[in-house]
């Protein structure tokens, strides 16, 4: 019964990756041996203009938001909806709501909140900012900041639930214990309840280190990818599915490859490290 | 009077904890009407006529209801809102709403059986490779391999699956990722002992698994079947990529979106045909949101 799943494990997760990186080897137009796209790849990177090299920083910058906003933050929220804040209940239904709406539908009325002319417009008016007319993403400067405003505003839901989870089998007698001999809610929280949820926010956080890196996120929804907004996942997306200028053409096969290959082999490193550093972190056994 | 939520001592705070409570409480409160802000503006535009929407937004009025509810929106969007794909066939919102329903079941019921028969497997027998297995599991889910869509396409259109309904089962039979992990959790809780009196009673393997063990599984399978279906209906870029023929509501709906700029007055029909794609969604969490936020748990990722 073993032998289906691992046949489709074989076929469509290694036969994919091996082909994968014989394609980022192959020439273009004689498929052969080759290491010219490793060299297109190298030009596009280092060139200021570059688009690989905005998509690199893009991602780095998703990546920052990731681990230093949206993560802590939803941990916060765990705890004070644990911890039975007035009306958690409501708040643990429509904060998790944007993980389950469609992205197509939050994005379209994100856009219509901060747009030009817009209810954070008119807020903005009262101390007497604006928005610029091209609006927030339609501007190279500011498209970047915007999602990624979005991003946070959407991201607490999945991990919030599960941090929740992870809290609610920690054993209610050794709170109780240490709230007797006087333990403040913030002792609890970095004494008692990290410690004791290590395991969940360790795979949390390998987890969303590796979503990053591999999803594209809201950028097709909100510039298509212009405005620099791109980032590597996209910046793949792109080339293969179309809609941008050199988009849906069979001819970006290898230099998408190359480049997926590059960066994997560039991240690869950095998640095990994640993962190893993870794991010494002494997990508490209850 | 009875109290409402029973007062222990873990609920019991000091009177700077009830300030930062009262803090966080305004906080809470600022960011969860922010998150639904979103269907008010649905819920209003939708009812708008076009010309009124398209002055709305430039008077700053996006945010107004609608002088005159016009319920004939969400009628329209069943009616008139098509696409074209690229055979110049014209799809209609029922048609995306069909690809929707058959595409996710598809894809998120071979997901749950294959994870179910993994996780099972590798949890309950010793044999020789189950490490390995395990530790494919891990790497296939944590490693970040990105670019690989090239290669992905090409497969498909090798296989023959390629835009056909065959993909989300062969891709969705996919037994080593999350679910995996929750069911491998799950299965290595469940005492053997049970499995070892029916083999006394002198029944098989698959008695065992099909009668005793998956009936115990199902609050566990309803939870990762409903957050997968959730996942799938919401996906729009798979359906883009590798099934172009079959728009389902998210990726349909996000090519709608794209034609509109040269149909402004057409938005309001737009945004009745969001709020209908969100109704199933919205049903399925409200019908099942106790099952899924007390079984969502996830532990380590060592074996």
């Amino acid at each position: 019964m073993l032998a289906l799943p691992l046949v489709q494990w074989l076929i469509f997760w290694l036969g994919i990756n091996l082909d994968f990186i014989k394609l980022a080897f192959l020439d273009v137009r004689t498929d052969a041996f080759t290491f010219s796209n490793f060299v297109t790849f190298w030009d596009e990177l280092t060139s200021p203009y570059g688009s690989i090299k905005i998509a690199l920083i893009n991602t780095l910058k998703y990546f920052a938001t990731t681990m230093l906003i949206i993560n802590p933050l939803s941990l916060v929220i765990a705890y004070f909806i644990y911890k039975k804040i007035r009306g958690y209940k409501i708040f643990r239904i429509v904060f998790y709501l944007p993980a389950i709406i469609s992205s197509v539908v939050m994005v379209e009325s994100f856009r219509q909140i901060i747009r030009p002319e817009g209810i954070v417009d008119a807020f903005l008016h009262l101390f007497g900012g604006a928005i610029p007319p091209v609006g927030w993403l339609g501007s190279p400067d500011y498209a970047t900041s915007a999602i990624l405003f979005y991003t946070v505003w959407t991201g607490f839901g999945v991990n919030m639930l599960l941090f929740m989870g992870a809290m609610v089998r920690v054993p209610t007698e050794i709170l109780e214990a240490s709230k007797l001999d006087g333990c403040s809610a913030l002792r609890e929280f970095f004494v008692m309840i990290i410690p004791m949820i290590v395991p969940t926010i360790a795979t949390l956080v390998v987890v969303s280190c590796t979503n990053v890196i591999s999803t594209t996120g809201p950028i097709l929804l909100f510039t298509n990818g212009d405005y620099n907004t791109a980032t590597i996942s996209f910046w793949i997306f792109e080339k293969i599915y179309g809609g941008g200028v050199s988009g849906g053409l069979s001819s970006n096969y290898n230099i998408v490859s190359c480049t997926g290959l590059c960066f994997t082999l560039v991240s690869l490193p950095i998640i095990l490290l994640v993962r190893y550093l993870m794991d010494k972190v002494p997990a508490v056994e209850y | 009077m009875f109290k409402k939520e029973e007062r222990t001592i873990l609920t019991r705070r000091s009177k700077g904890e009830k300030i930062v409570f009262g803090i966080v409480f305004a906080l809470f409160t600022i960011y969860a009407l922010s998150l639904l802000l979103p269907f008010v503006f649905l819920a209003f535009n939708s009812l708008k006529g076009g010309e009124e929407y398209v002055d709305g937004v430039g008077a700053g009025r996006s945010f107004f209801p609608p002088a005159h509810a016009i319920w004939s929106n969400y009628f329209n969007a069943f009616k008139a809102l098509k696409i074209t794909d690229f055979n110049g066939k014209q799809i209609g919102f029922l048609q995306m709403l069909f690809n929707s329903i058959w595409y996710t079941v598809l894809y998120v019921g071979a997901g749950v059986i294959a994870s179910s028969i993994t996780a099972y497997i590798v949890a309950k027998y010793r044999f020789r490779g189950r490490r390995f297995i395990d530790g494919i599991a891990i790497f296939s889910m944590t490693i970040p391999i990105i670019g690989t869509t090239a290669s992905a396409l090409k497969m498909y259109n090798l296989l023959g699956i390629y835009n056909t309904p065959l993909l989300p089962i062969m891709i969705g039979f996919a037994g080593f990722g999350f679910n995996f992990l929750v069911l491998r959790g799950f299965f290595s809780n469940l005492p053997w002992s049970y499995a070892e009196s029916v083999f006394v009673d002198g029944g098989g393997h698959m008695t065992v698994f099909l009668k005793i063990m998956m009936p115990q599984a199902v609050p566990c399978l309803v939870t990762l079947f409903i957050m997968a279906f959730i996942g799938t209906w919401n996906d729009y870029q798979t359906l883009l990529l590798y099934m172009p023929s079959f728009p389902t509501l998210s990726s349909g709906l996000y090519l709608v979106e794209r034609s509109l700029t040269r149909h402004v007055y057409d938005y309001p029909i737009y945004f009745a045909a969001l709020m209908i794609s969100v109704v199933p969604i919205i049903v399925l969490f409200g019908l099942f949101s106790d099952v899924i936020m007390s079984n969502f748990t996830v532990g380590g990722l060592k074996g």
